[in-house]
């Protein structure tokens, strides 16, 4: 019996050693392709450089850190409100009948493959912007709004978790007190799920400026610092995807180097959740 | 085989209907681009490498068999008045230099121009064809990563403008004429049509058989048609082009 | 001696009526009893039958509360005593597959009526839970949780509703020098006490109290008994306890609830010396529960 324990436990732990093994091995082998370039670019010349054309000597991915900055904020502040509303909604207010309904309809649209979202921004919603708000369509605002929907299942869901986690004895604590359903909810639960919703929020900007396929569709790619939501823009993703497959000597060095950039940029977000997740109070 | 995205359709097209008349090893077809499809012959990746431009004084040590001409078309909204640019004019389009449509002739409007990613076939051949060693495209300008989606942008965008295979043109876009000159399958053909660039399949070294026989089959005259029914320009069932 | 559950279901469908019948052979305290059913009581629960999805949590309760006194109700865990409190503030409400039928009347206006203002209905009506359940905010803030709510703004006003609601749950004199620390740093026994005053703090008529000491040290639950003794004079009380010992300690009537049913209810005293009800009798005698 001890043996088998020990067998087991002993496996568990290499299994989880080898998934914790090829994340190093993959970061590093970014980080080995990227930094040489960084080093002989200089590093305040590639982040801060405006210019890119790789295969003429120039590595600037500034205007990519900025594009994929503005797309990012532009998609949480769509699905930061609209998530959060329809995760108290669901928890709170919906019956549950069309909570029954609606449930498994946004687990859906996380399975909706991203090339999806792309083609419906090209046909629908980049005319739409160009025809309303002018520009050429392709933008930021369209990138925004195409990876809002796309992050709402993860903010939906993970706010959804952090409301259902809040003890209801802070609900009733708060309607015996003569709140109104609202006031509770603003008052009470909403404060108390906080940190929970700062992680759904947090994790769906960490989807968001990952996302690549959506996004080179609609984004527009041009290389410049977008001036407004209308101009187009370049996201890090969309960089490397673009010009990965044809990619060789310097340029190829340089799309690694925007991995490490981009990688840097998730680590940091991903560390700030996983703080914000271990100063969550245990529940009195 | 793999190589340049271009050429990519029409040779998986004759590669089914190699496989169907003829038992024996199936032939792959993949993409990735010229300069891929380059790499690929030359490291033996691919028994055939696919590439949709001439190569570099660097790029040695490949036999070049060609395939077909593709001609490029400047593409634009079918509700778009202008129907003819000048080479000089498609120029100052996409180096950044002419932003307005009435400059050109267009009604009032600025000029949405498209372009294709970095290392892109099209980009290098439209590169090389029109804009010459001195000026660049802007970067400012939009960047699609593949031929439907910057044809579908123009479908909808009355001042857009995009440069396409002339085999991909559909009736939801217009291709205007070139220095006066309508690309057609004749004018690409007879060369008057400045636009093009050959498709051009590679080996490194003598082809294997198997390549050999493939090879053979892209130039019989029924493969040849097909080729010009995708909208591609056939070459003589005789020019199976040279070695490098 | 677990009563049959078939014999249970009988009773219940007379058991309204014998509530009554029961009270008649008493000669001393029915002339009392008389006197308490001619006024209106503070609340009255009339033929309260309440149902979770297909279980039913009351059977037909008829129940007064009259004003200034304190009720205990008890019986053993799952009886309903719970259930009968949050019908009386509507804390039912939001609870999907909840329905009842019946009455619950509110110094004689039926609190279910569509016209009435369940706000109000609950700062009129107060409740402090089994659990303690502060907020995660400071003790002062707590405190005046519900005056601000209801839209009071004068520091010095909500500084003296404190005061008095924290003195009225002999809590004052532990925390009136931190009273911005956070509530959760509370101990158990204080929490609760917190909660009684943060619902005094709203100025309610009635009080309900559900298992208040049932995590309790004997001290601090002493204290909140006191409390409760000194609040008699301003409030109606329901304290509702599976603990006969506090029933019997703490109220001046008793009502003994059993799976849904209203047994009996009495003044403690009688009760506790002379059940009628043969169940009665097995739960003050600790046989179930």
């Amino acid at each position: 019996m001890k043996t088998k324990e020990w067998l087991i436990e002993k496996t568990l732990l290499l299994m989880a050693l080898s998934a914790v093994a090829m994340l190093a091995l993959i970061a590093i082998f970014v980080f080995i392709e990227g930094t040489p370039i960084m080093a002989r670019e200089g590093l305040g010349h590639f982040l801060l450089g405006r210019k890119w054309a790789p295969t003429k000597g120039s590595f600037g991915i500034f205007p990519m850190i900025v594009g994929s900055v503005w797309v990012t904020i532009g998609a949480l502040v769509i699905a930061g409100p609209l998530g959060l509303a329809c995760a108290v909604f669901l928890v709170e207010i919906a019956p549950r009948k069309v909570a029954d309904i609606v449930r498994p309809a946004i687990q859906l649209l996380a399975g909706i493959p991203s090339v999806v979202y792309g083609f419906v921004g090209i046909v629908v919603l980049v005319p739409l912007i160009r025809e309303h708000l002018g520009g050429p369509g392709l933008s930021v605002l369209a990138a925004s709004i195409i990876l809002g929907v796309m992050v709402l299942p993860t903010v939906i869901s993970i706010s959804q978790d952090a409301l259902e986690a809040v003890p209801r004895t802070y609900k009733e604590g708060a309607l015996a007190l003569g709140c109104t359903h609202w006031q509770a909810i603003t008052r009470v639960i909403l404060p108390a799920a906080r940190p929970g919703i700062t992680v759904a929020i947090v994790l769906g900007l960490g989807r968001a400026i990952g996302e690549t396929m959506a996004v080179i569709m609609v984004v527009g790619n041009a290389v410049k610092v977008p001036a407004g939501l209308l101009d187009p823009a370049r996201t890090l993703t969309s960089n490397i995807a673009l010009e990965m497959a044809y990619a060789g000597g310097d340029h190829r060095e340089a799309l690694f180097a925007t991995g490490v950039v981009l990688f840097m940029f998730i680590m940091l977000l991903n560390s700030l959740a996983a703080l914000r997740f271990g100063r969550r109070r245990p529940s009195p | 085989m793999a190589g340049s995205t271009s050429i990519q359709p029409i040779a998986e097209l004759l590669a089914d209907r190699y496989m169907a008349q003829h038992a024996g090893p199936a032939v792959e077809v993949q993409g990735g681009g010229s300069s891929a499809g380059i790499r690929a012959a030359l490291s033996g990746a691919a028994e055939i490498g696919m590439s949709s431009r001439q190569l570099k004084p660097e790029e040695t040590g490949l036999k070049e068999y060609l395939m077909a001409r593709d001609a490029i078309a400047l593409i634009v909204h079918p509700g778009n008045p202008v129907r003819s640019l000048t080479k000089e004019q498609v120029r100052g389009i996409f180096s950044g230099r002419v932003q307005r449509w009435e400059a050109v002739g267009g009604r009032s409007g600025a000029i949405t121009f498209i372009t294709r990613e970095e290392g892109s076939g099209t980009r290098g051949a439209f590169e090389e064809l029109v804009m010459g060693k001195e000026t660049e495209i802007a970067p400012d300008g939009i960047v699609q990563d593949s031929t439907g989606a910057a044809r579908a942008i123009v479908a909808t965008d009355p001042d857009a403008i995009a440069y396409i295979s002339l085999g991909m043109v559909t009736p939801e876009v217009a291709a205007i004429a070139l220095d006066g000159v309508q690309p057609t399958h004749e004018s690409a053909t007879d060369g008057t049509y400045a636009l093009t660039r050959p498709f051009l399949l590679l080996t490194k070294g003598e082809p294997t058989p198997k390549a050999r026989a493939f090879l053979d089959f892209v130039v019989t005259p029924e493969s040849q048609a097909t080729i010009a029914e995708e909208g591609y320009i056939p070459v003589k069932p005789a020019g199976r082009g040279s070695g490098a | 001696m677990r009563p049959d559950p078939a014999l249970a279901r009988d009773q219940d469908l007379d058991s309204p009526r014998r509530d009554q019948d029961l009270a008649v052979p008493n000669g001393g305290a029915m002339a009392e009893h008389k006197a308490e059913m001619a006024r209106e009581p503070k609340v009255r629960v009339e033929g309260l039958s309440v149902f979770y999805g297909g279980v039913q949590a009351l059977k037909s309760v008829d129940l007064p509360v009259h004003a200034n006194e304190i009720l205990g109700i008890t019986g053993p865990s799952g009886s309903g005593k719970t259930t009968l409190l949050r019908m009386v503030n509507r804390l039912n409400d939001r609870v999907r597959a909840c329905r009842h039928e019946g009455r619950v009347y509110l110094d004689g206006r039926e609190i279910y009526d569509p016209q009435e203002d369940v706000i109000l209905l609950r700062r009129r009506v107060g409740m402090v839970f089994a659990l303690p359940t502060p907020l995660p905010k400071s003790i002062f803030e707590n405190v005046v949780y519900a005056p601000r709510i209801a839209g009071m703004r004068d520091r010095r006003k909500l500084e003296e509703r404190a005061e008095r609601a924290l003195r009225g749950a002999i809590l004052w004199d532990e925390v009136k020098d931190r009273l911005d620390d956070s509530a959760l740093a509370l101990s158990g026994g204080q929490q609760q006490r917190l909660c009684i005053a943060r619902t005094l703090a709203q100025e309610p008529e009635v009080v309900m109290l559900d298992e208040p000491c049932s995590g309790l040290d004997p001290i601090s639950t002493l204290k909140i008994e006191q409390a409760l003794d000194s609040l008699k004079a301003t409030y109606t009380i329901v304290l509702v306890s599976h603990n006969v010992q506090q029933a019997a300690r703490a109220t001046d009537r008793t009502a003994f609830l059993l799976m849904g049913e209203l047994v009996e209810w009495r003044p403690t005293a009688e009760m506790f010396t002379n059940p009628r009800d043969p169940r009665t009798a097995d739960f003050l005698e600790g046989r179930f529960g």
